[in-house]
């Protein structure tokens, strides 16, 4: 005897509905200040590296710090803002975003101690840094 | 091969029919990782029937839970896993072929 319930195509159309309609409340619910995060933190390090590796004195000095306090805002705006839905900043591709920035960041950092003043490596670098950031926030939004 | 064997709705994914594990499921879609608390709200069921269910999809291999502390608060984490995702996608594209819509 055939026990399988039977569904017609509407109560289909409505199941996908349904699935669609969770599914994207609950990512957009809980993503956007992980999108602001990746984002913010792209442009400001981006600037801030391409400002350190350009800039001698009081420009670099200003640079560094400005860039410094900004990260620090940004971490504590992220902190403060995911707390009760955390969830996402341990998974595999929360720490993939971050992995990726950090290696683009360390590059640039790495053109402002051994090739101050040369704009190309330190524009490349720069850039890289906002477009793997771009390209995060990007991804997160249209999961 | 039968008439009724023939039919799509014999393909559907027997765990994903319960009505709460296809919402934990929907909700871990594009999502990937949420809390325990953050699915509980988008699929509005009770900490219990929501650990319920939970249990059986991790049993299945559809779903990862993950334990953390914050402070001396335990955090639980769901991951909805290869397995879990690939079940999902074959679950949805059975419903398309009911609903008479393949491409969507």
């Amino acid at each position: 005897m055939d026990t399988t319930p039977t569904i017609t195509a509407t109560e289909a159309r409505l199941l996908l509905d349904r699935a669609d309609r969770l599914s994207r409340s609950a990512h957009d619910a809980t993503r956007w200040p992980y999108i602001t995060f990746i984002l913010a933190l792209g442009v400001a390090t981006s600037m801030g590296t391409f400002a350190m590796a350009l800039t001698t004195g009081d420009g670099f000095g200003l640079a560094y710090f400005a860039t410094l306090a900004v990260m620090f805002s940004l971490i504590i705006f992220f902190m403060l803002s995911i707390q009760g839905r955390s969830a996402f900043s341990h998974s595999r591709r929360w720490t993939g975003y971050i992995a990726s920035w950090f290696v683009t960041y360390a590059a640039a950092i790495s053109v402002v101690i051994w090739a101050h003043g040369e704009v190309v490596p330190a524009a490349i670098t720069s850039g890289l840094i906002l477009v793997v950031a771009f390209v995060s926030a990007a991804r997160e939004a249209r999961a | 091969m039968t008439a009724t064997e023939q039919h799509p709705r014999h393909r559907l994914d027997e765990l994903l029919q319960n009505p709460v594990r296809f919402s934990i499921v929907a909700a871990l879609d594009r999502a990937g990782t949420l809390g325990f608390k953050e699915v509980r709200d988008a699929v509005e069921v009770t900490d219990s029937a929501l650990s319920k269910q939970v249990s059986s999809l991790e049993s299945a291999g559809y779903v990862a839970v993950g334990k953390s502390f914050a402070g001396k608060m335990p955090r639980t984490s769901l991951t909805l896993t290869r397995q879990g995702r690939a079940a999902w996608k074959a679950h949805l594209a059975t419903l398309r072929e009911i609903a008479g819509e393949p491409g969507r």
